[in-house]
Formats: C-alpha cells, sequence, structure tokens
C-alpha cells in the first residue's frame, strides 16, 4: 500500500526500516504538551487554588467522579486511566483544528486502544472473578452460546476502535475534500486566493472536530469503563 | 511525501500502544496523583482545623461555665456570710439583753434582801432599847435594885409576848 490517498505521512524510517507515521510524532507532540501542562499544573499548588489551579482540580475531580459514578467506588483505582484515555482522547480528536492528523483518525492508535480495553476487561475480569467464574461467564445463559460470547467478546474491541476510527477518519476525509472542493471553487470563479476557504468550513469545523471529536473520546472512555467494571461484577 | 495506507495495522500499532502506556505513567505520575493528594491532604487539613475550633470552642464553653458557677457560688458564700454575722450578732444581742435582765434580778434580790435584814436589825435594836427603857422605868417605879440581868430575860420575855404581835402588825 502507500501512496496517495488519506493515510498518515511517513516521517521517517527508524533503523531496520520500520516506518514513523505521522500518527506516532503527533502522539509525541500530545505527549510532550501533556507532560509539560502536568508539571507545571501541579507545582506551585496553593491551599487557596488560584483560577489556573481551580481548573486542574475539577479535571481531575471530575474525573473521579466519573469513575466512581460509572464504575463503583471500588474500582476509582481506574481513574488515572481513563482520565488518561479521556484526555488523550480529546486532545487527539481535536488536533484536526491546529492543523494536525488526529492520532485517532490511524486505526493503528484506535486498535491499539481498543486492544488495551480488550485485555484489561479480561484481565480484571479474571482477577476480580476467578478464572473458573470467569470462563463459565461464556456458557451463560446457557453452554450452547459459548460461540456467540465469544464472538461478542471479540466483536468488542473491533467495533469500539472502527467507531471511533471512522468518525474521526470520516470528518477528516470530508474537511479535505471540503477544502479542495472550495479551493478549486476559487480557481473556477479565477480567484487565484481561495477566499472560499474562510469561514465556510467552521462550523463543519466545529462539528467534526470538537463536536463528534470531544463525544467520541467520551464515548469511547465511558464504554472502556463500562465493560472493565461490567466484566469485574 | 510517501504515505501509509488509510486502514493499515502496522509497527504504529505498537508504537501507539506503548506511547499511551507511556502517557498514561506520565499523567499518573504528575498530574492524578499530585493533585488527588494535594486535595485529599487539603480536605484532611481543613476537616483538621475545623475540629480544632470546635474544640476550642467546647473548651471555652466549659471555662465560661465553670467561671459563672464560681461567680454565682461567691454571691452565695457571700450572702451566707452577710446571713451569719447578722444571726450572730442577734444572738449575741441576745444575750447580753439575758445577762442584763439576770443582773438587775439580782441586784434587786439582793437589795430586798439587805432591806429585809437592815428591817430585822432595826426592829432588834429598838427591841432592844425598848427593853433598857422599860427596864429604867420600871426600876425608877420600884425603886428596888433588882438583879439587871435576871430582869432582862423577864422584861425581854414580856416584850417579846406582848410586842409580837404589835411589831408584827
Amino acid at each position: 500500500m502507500g501512496g496517495e490517498g488519506f493515510g498518515p505521512r511517513i516521517v521517517f524510517y527508524l533503523p531496520g526500516g520500520i516506518p514513523v507515521t505521522e500518527t506516532v510524532t503527533v502522539t509525541w507532540f500530545i505527549m510532550l504538551v501533556l507532560a509539560v501542562f502536568s508539571y507545571f499544573a501541579t507545582r506551585n499548588f496553593d491551599k487557596v487554588p488560584k483560577k489556573f489551579q481551580n481548573f486542574v482540580e475539577v479535571l481531575v475531580e471530575s474525573i473521579y467522579n466519573l469513575t466512581k459514578q460509572t464504575m463503583g467506588e471500588d474500582k476509582l483505582g481506574f481513574a488515572p486511566y481513563m482520565g488518561t484515555l479521556l484526555i488523550f482522547l480529546a486532545i487527539a480528536n481535536i488536533a484536526g483544528l491546529f492543523g494536525l492528523r488526529p492520532p485517532t483518525a490511524d486505526a493503528n492508535t484506535t486498535l491499539g486502544l481498543a486492544t488495551i480495553t480488550f485485555v484489561m476487561i479480561h484481565f480484571f475480569g479474571m482477577k476480580s472473578k476467578g478464572v473458573g467464574g470467569y470462563l463459565k461467564g461464556f456458557l451463560e445463559p446457557f453452554p450452547a452460546l459459548l460461540p456467540l460470547n465469544i464472538i461478542g467478546e471479540l466483536a468488542t474491541p473491533v467495533s469500539l476502535g472502527f467507531r471511533l476510527f471512522g468518525n474521526i477518519v470520516g470528518g477528516m476525509i470530508i474537511m479535505s475534500l471540503l477544502y479542495g472542493a472550495l479551493g478549486s471553487l476559487s480557481n473556477a470563479i479565477g480567484i487565484n486566493i481561495p477566499v472560499f476557504m474562510t469561514a465556510i468550513p467552521a462550523p463543519l469545523h466545529i462539528y467534526f472536530d470538537l463536536f463528534a471529536g470531544i463525544l467520541q473520546s467520551f464515548i469511547f472512555t465511558m464504554l472502556t469503563m463500562v465493560f472493565v467494571a461490567m466484566a469485574m461484577d | 511525501m510517501l504515505k501509509a495506507g488509510l486502514v493499515e495495522l502496522s509497527w504504529t500499532f505498537f508504537f501507539q500502544i506503548i506511547n499511551t502506556f507511556i502517557l498514561f505513567l506520565i499523567l499518573k505520575n504528575l498530574l492524578f496523583k499530585p493533585v488527588t493528594e494535594f486535595m485529599s491532604n487539603r480536605q484532611k487539613g481543613i476537616e483538621e482545623s475545623l475540629n480544632e475550633a470546635q474544640k476550642k470552642n467546647q473548651e471555652a464553653e466549659n471555662l465560661k461555665e465553670e467561671y459563672l458557677t464560681k461567680l454565682s457560688g461567691a454571691e452565695e458564700e457571700g450572702r451566707q456570710i452577710v446571713k451569719d454575722a447578722a444571726k450572730r450578732a442577734e444572738e449575741r444581742a441576745n444575750e447580753i439583753l439575758k445577762a442584763a435582765e439576770k443582773e438587775a434580778e439580782q441586784i434587786k434580790e439582793r437589795a430586798s434582801l439587805d432591806i429585809e435584814r437592815e428591817r430585822k436589825k432595826a426592829i432588834n435594836s429598838l427591841k432592844d432599847e425598848i427593853a433598857s427603857i422599860s427596864m429604867m422605868a420600871a426600876s425608877k417605879l420600884i425603886e428596888k435594885d433588882l438583879d439587871e440581868s435576871g430582869h432582862k430575860t423577864l422584861v425581854k420575855k414580856f416584850i417579846d409576848e406582848v410586842g409580837e404581835t404589835r411589831w408584827q402588825n
């Protein structure tokens, strides 16, 4: 594969011919930004919170509250991972606003995250119910449903990953098609400067990048929480 | 520029899983842990200072009550002292009065005894006087030497017999 299309650009090759794509570099950038943000957010913490500290506290507290409400008090230990997922996905999904290719517009990212969720579901399910109790869950409501249960379990990460990927990549494709169309329109009228590229795409950016992006990151995180909690209870 | 396929599983898959883990560790240790620790510490601090304040208030309340009790006790004590003093004074006055009355009674009694004695003495001396006078008169009358002492008793007897009723009346 390769060449033209909507796939991520290959930025460079690691020794051994391993390609490093835009997805990975943008992710690194996001990681760097979040690390710097976290570092400075928690420095100079005061007993009486000021504006920025308030924002950080509310962010962390609402993630903990969301985890508590969705998964239950006893699974509050998952909050840091769920928070990481939510913050990373939210920023990754709106990266398109900053002219970056969203890392979530790459099936490798979304399926990677879905794989982590899948592993978590089964690892914590086994840990919580015991291997026997966990395996017995596949025979319910009656043993004949075993193949269906297995397919269902395997479908979870696929649907999880592709839902996010499809939403983001769909928005990205529509936006780039729109930009192409608007550019051609400008040229067709005979204006060298693509004037139609201003203002017109803004509402669509708001919908595809902001609205769908935040919504999808929320959905992915919520589903992860629900699946893991369900597997444990 | 070379592009990877749109839906193409590649090394990126593993990169992204590792990236997610790294990001998780970064956020957990730099953001979630410090913030939640800080917030729970602050909550604990606030709770502690509230408890402390409550304790202090309670202490002050107790002290106030204690002082009030002491104060009213002192007032009561003062009143008791005054009452005791008044009672003692009254008692003392009564005692003095009674003693004075008794003394007056004694004086009166002694005086009446004295009077009685004086009267008796006067009567006796009068009796003696009369006896000697009557004896003198009698000796003059009979012109006869009489044994004075023998006659004296005679006359005295007479006077006693006659005069007792008379003097008594």
